[in-house]
């Protein structure tokens, strides 16, 4: 682990009395990784981002950056980039005010600072804007504003928190590959905290999925979809079909009325089923070992357009079935009876 | 006329007509009245004459009066927000459930008169009170003079304006965020540089508000000065009112007070200026 850029040792942060904010969280990012933390509202996303940024102490733990223990460092000290999440811009400076801010603490000639703030600016697209007033800039401005000012101080980490939460869906999906981009082109290392897994997915190299303050699994967006550790990551980065059963000697489950085997062997005894939605087919063709399959009757179905999703009712065990819609191809109808298949590798069971 | 502010028209009226009453009305009696001639005992004689105005202006002890009134009302005014921001700026601070009781806590005295506190200052600042048995304990022979001289004047105003201060600096520190400081100090600005660039900056309306409260405050108040000043401190405020009622000569307390009259618009009118460029 020691070329790793940023490392985080069995950090812990407690507000008082009660379970800690952020419990035993040890991660290693390496340099020029765009890193997520990704979990619900209140699992301690911001308060480990804080800790990082020196804005709130660690109670127990250690945070190193290129092997220097930073724990104790005063924020001004620790030469990293902060994005806020409502963005923390400085009302009273213009943007290029908010831009030279961080160059002007590093007592850089008038020159330099003008010739950069004019590079940071342009590199977010936000030329000719810098005698705006914050107040005067659209949301998305903003947040470009608030990267440039993180940036144009060339930070030694870049720390987001939910940069993108206060933005409309589009303008979203776009500053989500601006960011990505930017990131990439500085090859700057990154935390990037979202309670979004589509974001996650779409822009980490490395999703840390955490859970109540503790980290419940790390690994990049291919793992954590695909090879779920936990029920709750598999739950939390998508939609997923649950069934509750026993796994018996033989290694076959029986969960219900259904009988199916997972991806992966493990012990007798209690277990948990998952499958995503869109890995499940209504089956017209005679299915092979390598699939699980049941039969049901669809509840309801509901059309979104792009995907059609039903609840099929399996002698008790409702699973919900997605596709891709074409044209042509009828949308079925509530009542009828259809028979469910889907692959062994894509059947997740979890030890209870 | 639309209906919306033919509505509001009639909604100010009432209160149009009582400032006319109470406020413009008397105003122009003071400015006829420092025209009037009065007898040397105190009795208005009518008439019209330009003396009392003409004896203001060529009497050097009116302009030392006014020079000295804003000198005092502005120390007093620069030393109450020196005492109150820090404490505007903790109560701000503290979490919402103990605000309420710090504000409380800080404008309490104000339950207590005035003129109660100012002799409890003339009893603390005596030369017997505490303040100088504690200076005598710590060895110093001869403690300064603390009441009947302005040191007096200006210690008691600036504890009593320092709740209208306090008040007037949290009501106006609505643009303060911790996150911006976080974000400053993230950009590598030392805590005082975060209080010099964004605290102070952002701050600047309260500290604009409280000040003015505290010099209007200041030149208008009449009992501290009176009483901590021992006669020996002549400020506007208390020559008015030596001249009201001691001398018994109107027409100067009516110039007098017409001339606190334009140190407040000229206050107000800077007021409003600097709060138009911070804006
Ligand atoms: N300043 C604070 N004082 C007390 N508790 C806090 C404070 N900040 C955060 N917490 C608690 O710590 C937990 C984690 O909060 P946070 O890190 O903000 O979560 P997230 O960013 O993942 O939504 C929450 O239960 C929250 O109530
Ligand atoms: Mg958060």
């Amino acid at each position: 682990m020691s070329d790793a850029h940023l490392v985080l040792e069995a950090l812990e942060k407690r507000f008082g009395a009660g379970p800690p904010a952020v419990a035993a969280l040890s991660l290693a990012v390496q340099k020029g990784e765009l890193l997520g933390l990704l979990g619900p509202s209140g699992c301690g996303k911001t308060t480990t981002l804080r800790m990082i940024g020196g804005l709130a102490e660690a109670t127990a733990g250690r945070i190193l950056v290129a092997g220097h223990d930073v724990t104790t460092l005063p924020p001004h000290k620790r030469d990293m980039g902060i994005v806020f999440q409502n963005y923390a811009l400085f009302p009273h400076m213009d943007v290029a005010g908010n831009v030279a801010f961080g160059l002007e603490m590093r007592k850089q000639s008038r020159a330099e600072i003008a010739a950069k703030v004019e590079r940071a600016l342009a590199m977010v697209h936000l030329d000719g804007l810098g005698h705006r007033r914050p107040r005067e800039l659209s949301g998305g401005q903003q947040q470009r504003v608030a990267l440039a000012r993180a940036l144009v101080i060339e930070p030694s980490i870049l720390l987001l928190d939910e940069p993108l939460s206060n933005l409309d869906a589009k303008l979203r999906e776009e500053m989500r590959t601006e960011i990505r981009d930017i990131q990439k082109r500085l090859g700057i290392t990154t935390i990037f905290v979202t309670h979004d897994q589509v974001e996650a997915l779409a822009m980490c190299d490395r999703i840390a999925v955490m859970r109540a303050g503790s980290l419940e699994q790390l690994g990049t967006p291919f793992d954590i979809y695909e090879s779920p550790a936990t029920p709750f990551v598999a739950d939390f980065v998508g939609r997923i079909n649950r069934l509750d059963g026993a796994r018996d000697g033989d290694g076959d489950i029986l969960a219900g009325p259904l009988r199916l085997r997972a991806a992966k062997p493990g012990p007798a005894g209690r277990v948990t089923v998952m499958m995503r939605p869109h890995r499940l087919h209504i089956a017209t063709d005679a299915i092979g070992p390598e699939w699980n399959s049941a039969a049901g009757t669809i509840r309801r179905a509901t059309y979104v357009g792009d995907v059609l999703a039903c609840e099929v009712d399996c002698a008790g065990a409702m699973l919900t079935v997605e596709r891709h819609t074409h044209p042509g191809q009828p949308i079925p109808r509530e009542g009828e009876a259809v028979n469910l298949a889907w692959r062994v590798s894509d059947t997740l069971a979890f030890d209870a | 006329m639309p209906i919306a502010s033919r509505l509001a028209l009639a909604l100010l009226l009432p209160a149009l007509l009582v400032n006319l009453a109470v406020f413009l009305v008397p105003m122009g009696n003071l400015a006829l009245l420092s025209f009037q001639q009065a007898s040397a005992g105190g009795a208005l004689l009518g008439g019209f004459t330009f003396a009392t105005w003409a004896k203001m202006f060529g009497d050097v002890f009116y302009a030392e009066l006014v020079l000295d009134s804003v000198t005092i009302a502005l120390s007093i005014t620069a030393l109450t927000l020196l005492c109150a921001y820090p404490i505007a700026l903790f109560i701000y601070r503290t979490p919402e459930r103990w605000k309420n009781l710090l504000i409380v806590a800080c404008v309490s005295p104000l339950l207590v008169s005035a003129v109660v506190r100012t002799y409890g200052w003339m009893v603390i600042l005596g030369d017997g009170g505490l303040v100088a048995s504690i200076l005598r304990g710590l060895g110093m022979v001869k403690p300064p003079r603390m009441v009947f001289n302005t040191t007096g004047v200006v210690i008691g105003l600036v504890e009593i304006l320092m709740p209208y201060m306090i008040l007037a600096l949290i009501a106006g520190f609505g643009r303060l965020n911790a996150s911006l400081e976080e974000a400053a100090a993230s950009l590598g600005a030392r805590p005082f540089t975060v209080f010099r660039r964004i605290v102070v900056p952002l701050t600047l309306p309260g500290i604009m508000l409280g000040c003015l409260l505290a010099f209007v405050l200041a030149v208008s108040s009449f009992i501290t000065p009176k009483l901590l000043g021992g006669g020996r401190v002549f400020l506007l405020a208390t020559e008015i009112y030596d001249q009201a009622i001691v001398t018994l000569n109107w027409p100067v307390a009516a110039a007098l007070s017409l001339v606190v009259l334009v140190i407040f618009g000229i206050a107000l009118l800077l007021y409003g200026r600097l709060s138009r460029a911070i804006a």
